[in-house]
């Protein structure tokens, strides 16, 4: 069909493919320090909306509430470091895994039994109208979503490049060993990974939330998305997990336009595949020399 | 010690002598998950009624008045719950009857065993086309001789018919026909497709389009549906995804209205919605608007008693309201609380029962397996077009409030016939 339309359908797939980076984003922080990354990131980003609703519910106003929804992100995912990350990685263990399913199943039944299990509208001051740009309509909600997106892990890129602070973080994830021997704390380090991580996981729920609606199962579509574009961007380029995210969505809505709308998973399900056959440590990862 | 025992005792004396002179009606449905809003409405509106008969000195039963004890059990819309609530409630030697159910589902699970024992369930406020006809004659195996399964519902027949005829009385000439992917969607594109053809070829249908229960992004279809000239959607899809839908819509700068089946009204949809559901069109029961001194009398009634502004499921409430009056009617005409004497009672009722969504004169007849209508109590006049407007459901033509109105002021209403077909 004609070119406007295929302009519209790339352009809200990849606003929505950001949402996909973001999540993935926080799978890069963690792996970044401790090369393990929390199963659980969806739940973390349902339980942050929820939360976050519930501050909105309360009668603050939403530019307090982000705040608010970030720091309970940052905190959630702490309990995850201190629960189900840190015992494992001093064992040397991969228990990481399933301990960190286990807390994302907890947040999950949490989640239920707090706030029930119907979906509900996320209110925001964002006006849902479409505005009209060079022919196609994008909502200021969708635009808010790349701005946040953009906004957040340009913030988390300049702190790990600009501060002390930051420059620990750099130094333990090129080599843990030689950082622990510079004195800096790699224990402390993750815990900062996994709290940043999980203020990067609320913000997705906030910003996604008032376009998809607030509910317990809302970030499970998501949470495989995310891990796709993790993966075939490879684990260690924030700017890869962006440009795999939006393509991503583009993709995705394409072929649900021109394949039907069954098949709107299937080519970034070929993508994952082709990507794990050709560049298994992801098309923008670092080949990594592994040592015997 | 002795005391204690004996007083013991004569409570349990007391209270099996009181169970004796109690008409025992259980209320069944999903009270929490997804589909609670119908679930807890019904059974609300049921407990509404029950307070009122028990408030005026209970049935009258042979020659003494009875009050109605009720039995509660929640099948969380789960099939493998409705089959064990089914069990127990099969396994009461002195239940008189069931009221309940919302999902097709869990009637296909449990029903079974009521009706096996031949115990009367009226199915309300839902349940699909496949929760009756189970007992009809099918072409490979005759259906059941003797049916103790009511249904209290506007089936799905009378919705798509109407969402057609809806289509064609405001003038739109093309639709795009939209649905979910699950057996409620996909019947009703079917149901509505054959009703288009059924009812002239009026509408030429520009666009089918389909969708997965989670999804949140319906660009691709509505742009498809858009391209393709579509003045209206007709569809049928339950409450997330609806409001999916006319997000969408609004997104796109796509001013067409949506008509569907009544999950149109569910809460989650027009919450979900806002401002975008304005307009949305939908065959409803019962409208949440005092029209008639005994609509306002229910609707005032249920906030006051449950504290709510709005009813979760306006049109669930008022079926559990009326199911409730319609089987204590059956109680009284069969002067016992043996649930056999009551299903013949409420195959031939001789009164009508004054309900809130009309006044119901014979609703039901004898057990035909060739025909389910004989064991369904809704026909078209019952069922109204309601239309989404700022967070509630109104009436969508004057028309029928008009006629409501009208109804009920008349003292008893024509007989509908018991010969058409859906």
């Amino acid at each position: 069909m004609n070119a406007q339309i295929i302009g519209q359908m790339a352009v809200s797939g990849a606003l929505m493919g950001l949402v996909y980076a973001l999540i993935a984003y926080g799978f890069q922080l963690t792996f970044a320090t401790s090369k393990s990354i929390n199963f659980g990131q969806g739940e973390l980003v349902m339980i942050s909306a929820f939360f976050s609703l519930t501050l909105t519910n309360l009668g603050l106003p939403y530019w307090a509430m982000v705040p608010g929804g970030l720091l309970f992100g940052a905190i959630m995912g702490l309990v995850v470091e201190r629960a189900g990350v840190r015992l494992a990685l001093e064992q040397k263990s991969e228990g990481w895994i399933l301990l960190s399913i286990i807390i994302g199943l907890f947040f999950f039944s949490a989640a239920e039994n707090i706030w029930g299990r119907d979906d509900r509208p996320f209110p925001t001051p964002i006006s849902a109208d479409p505005i009209h740009i060079l022919g196609v309509d994008v909502t200021r909600l969708e635009l808010s979503v790349a701005v946040g997106v953009f906004a957040i892990m340009g913030l988390i890129e300049l702190f790990k490049r600009r501060t002390l602070l930051g420059k620990a973080f750099e130094a333990v994830s090129a080599d843990r060993d030689a950082a622990e021997l510079m004195g800096i704390s790699s224990t402390r380090t993750v815990m900062l990974s996994y709290g940043l991580s999980g203020s990067v996981a609320a913000l997705a729920g906030i910003l996604v939330s008032p376009i998809t609606t607030v509910g317990p199962t809302m970030a499970s579509a998501l949470i495989l998305k995310a891990f796709s574009v993790a993966v075939v961007a490879g684990l260690d380029s924030g700017f890869g997990v962006v440009l795999v995210g939006m393509f991503l969505g583009a993709l995705e809505s394409l072929a649900s336009f021109y394949l039907g709308s069954g098949w709107r998973e299937a080519p970034g399900l070929i993508l994952l595949i082709l990507a794990l056959a050709l560049r298994p440590n992801g098309v923008f990862g670092k080949a990594t020399i592994r040592k015997v | 010690m002795f005391r204690q025992t004996l007083c013991g005792l004569l409570l349990v004396a007391a209270s099996g002598a009181q169970a004796a002179d109690t008409v025992k009606i259980a209320l069944t449905g999903p009270f929490s998950g997804g589909s609670a809003p119908m679930g807890t409405s019904a059974r609300d509106g049921s407990k509404l009624a029950i307070a009122e008969i028990n408030a005026a000195g209970g049935i009258q039963v042979g020659n003494k008045k009875m009050k109605i004890e009720i039995i509660e059990r929640d099948d969380e819309a789960k099939n493998e719950r409705g089959a064990l609530i089914a069990q127990e409630l099969a396994a009461m030697s002195d239940l008189s009857g069931v009221i309940g159910t919302v999902n097709t589902g869990v009637c296909m699970a449990g029903d079974k065993h009521l009706q096996e024992k031949g115990i009367t369930k009226i199915i309300c406020p839902a349940a699909g086309s496949a929760s009756m006809t189970q007992w009809a004659n099918k072409p490979d195996k005759p259906g059941v001789k003797d049916n103790s399964i009511f249904r209290f519902a506007a089936y799905d027949g009378i919705q798509s018919a109407m969402v057609v005829e809806e289509a064609t009385n405001r003038k739109f000439t093309k639709v795009a026909v939209v649905f979910d992917s699950t057996n409620y969607g996909v019947s009703g594109r079917d149901d509505m497709l054959e009703q288009i053809k059924k009812q002239g070829n009026k509408l030429t249908v520009v666009a089918q389009e389909k969708f997965n229960i989670g999804d949140k992004d319906m660009t691709a279809q509505l742009l498809r549906a858009k391209s393709a000239g579509a003045e209206a959607i007709l569809i049928w899809a339950i409450g997330p995804e609806l409001a999916a839908v006319s997000n969408g819509m609004a997104k796109i700068g796509m001013k067409a209205p949506l008509i569907g089946g009544w999950t149109l009204s569910m809460s989650n949809y027009i919450d979900n919605a806002g401002k975008n559901g304005n307009g949305t069109l939908m065959p409803q029961t019962f409208i949440e608007e005092a029209i008639t001194p005994k609509s306002k009398a229910f609707i005032d009634g249920y906030h006051k008693a449950y504290k709510v502004e709005r009813i979760p499921s306006a049109v669930a409430a008022a079926q559990g309201y009326d199911a409730l009056y319609i089987l204590a009617a059956a109680v009284k005409q069969a002067g016992s609380t043996d649930t056999k004497k009551i299903k013949e009672a409420l195959e031939d009722l001789k009164e009508p029962v004054k309900g809130v969504i009309a006044t119901w004169s014979h609703p039901y007849t004898k057990w035909d397996p060739a025909d389910v209508t004989t064991h369904e109590a809704f026909r078209r006049e019952q069922v109204v077009m309601g239309m989404v407007k700022d967070g509630r459901v109104v009436f969508g033509n004057d028309a029928d409030r008009a006629r409501l109105i009208k109804s009920a002021t008349t003292i008893t209403p024509a007989k509908t016939s018991k010969t058409k077909k859906k």
